[in-house]
């Protein structure tokens, strides 16, 4: 279980191994070398997703570890609520940033392994604290840096811990 | 110095009249104008700007033609056309405005938007527009042959014409509380959209501020748009 402690609460996170194992090894990876800490939500559209592990406060990208292939085809869907791994257009291109859902986002899961079908990894879920994914969700959002969907003030994960 | 406002033209190959009306548009008053604003749904579908239909090039071309006149060409995205991409936009030699932007139009702060997003209360359409908008739904989607998105499109459409016959009047028009949050959040006091297709000019007072709201006609009948100065703003027919 991960926890992410954040401005807005606390988000507690149960991780399917099972399912998704390279993907959870590299996440608790992250969250253990303290990757997480002091990055914010970066990207959040209400009915869609809320994404992080990016950037620093003042949108400052942090490096990364290596590319993970993609376990999508574990076919969890990506219900509201789940947390999946966020990539460019290349399948197997997600590094540290991450997403949960906040819709029903079926237009997000596997379908082939083709660059058009591979979808996006999900490997856990909320199992408490959605209220505080539900405040993060309806923040105020605009442009900065160039990026859109950004929240206007920052939504900081202070620490995320493994417990 | 003025600047011209149109959306809603819903160009496509069907519908000869309105093409030439918008041919002769563009070479007449548009060409007049310092700059040309299209706020969305320029064309009645959209399938990826890789589409090679023999149309859409012609409309490109004017388009081109025009802003090698000198005149700023600008376009926004519409809820038909919204994958209109920067291959377009930079072969016509406009520039994609984000929705909403806001403009200073001669001295006046100005809100562009093309209007559905004011459209609040249809929570199946925000839903879908939350959908479709999202890059990585564009990604997939567009990666798909072209025949297919056409197919996909065509599909959509005929589902959507469907549905519109059965939502209320109430709910296919701007929602008054929407519009008066973006003008506060944006400054005041001007709006210009399109989307419903119920051109008017509305006044709105928000916070003791009086403020107007200038909706566009569409180009289903009759080619007509928003002319602009330091003056202020009217509607000219073509």
């Amino acid at each position: 279980m991960v926890k992410l402690h954040t401005t807005h609460g606390t988000i507690t996170l149960e991780l399917d191994a099972a399912k998704a194992p390279v993907t959870v090894e590299n996440f608790l990876n992250y969250v253990r070398n303290g990757h997480f800490d002091n990055t914010i939500f970066h990207r959040v559209i209400d009915g869609f997703m809320i994404q992080g592990g990016g950037f620093e406060p003042g949108m400052k990208q942090k490096t990364t570890g290596a590319q993970i292939k993609n376990e999508a085809d574990n076919r969890l869907p990506n219900d509201i609520y789940t947390i999946a791994m966020a990539r460019t257009s290349d399948p197997h291109s997600a590094t540290a940033q991450f997403f949960i859902n906040v819709g029903k986002n079926d237009f997000l899961n596997y379908t082939a392994s083709s660059p058009q079908g591979w979808g996006y990894c999900v490997f856990g879920k909320v199992t408490a604290g959605t209220e505080v994914v539900d405040k993060i969700r309806g923040v105020k959002t605009g442009t900065r840096a160039g990026h859109q969907d950004v929240p206007v003030e920052d939504v900081v994960i202070q620490k995320a811990e493994v417990v | 110095m003025h600047s011209i406002f149109v959306s809603d033209l819903h160009l496509c190959p069907t519908r000869p009249a309105i093409n030439r009306i918008f041919f002769d548009f563009l070479r007449g008053p548009a060409a007049r104008a310092e700059a040309l604003y299209i706020l969305g749904d320029l064309f009645e579908t959209w399938a990826g700007d890789d589409d090679d239909d023999p149309f859409n090039a012609s409309v490109l071309a004017a388009l081109r033609e025009l802003a090698g006149r000198g005149v700023a060409l600008y376009l926004m995205h519409g809820n038909r056309d919204f994958l209109i991409g920067s291959r377009f936009s930079a072969a016509c030699g406009a520039q994609l405005l984000p929705d909403p932007t806001r403009i200073d139009l001669y001295g006046t702060p100005t809100l562009l938007m093309h209007g559905d997003t004011l459209c609040s209360d249809d929570v199946r359409y925000q839903d879908f527009r939350v959908k479709v908008r999202a890059p990585e739904w564009q990604q997939q989607f567009l990666s798909q042959p072209l025949a297919s998105r056409k197919q996909i499109i065509a599909g959509l459409r005929t589902e959507n014409a469907a549905e519109k016959q059965l939502k209320s009047e109430a709910i296919m028009d701007v929602t008054v509380a929407t519009v008066e949050a973006r003008l506060r959040d944006h400054g005041y006091p001007r709006l210009i959209h399109g989307h419903t297709h119920r051109p008017a000019l509305h006044e709105h007072n928000v916070d003791g501020k009086r403020c107007e709201r200038w909706v566009l006609a569409d180009w289903y009948t009759s080619g007509s748009y928003l002319h602009c100065d330091a003056q202020g703003c009217r509607v000219v027919r073509l």
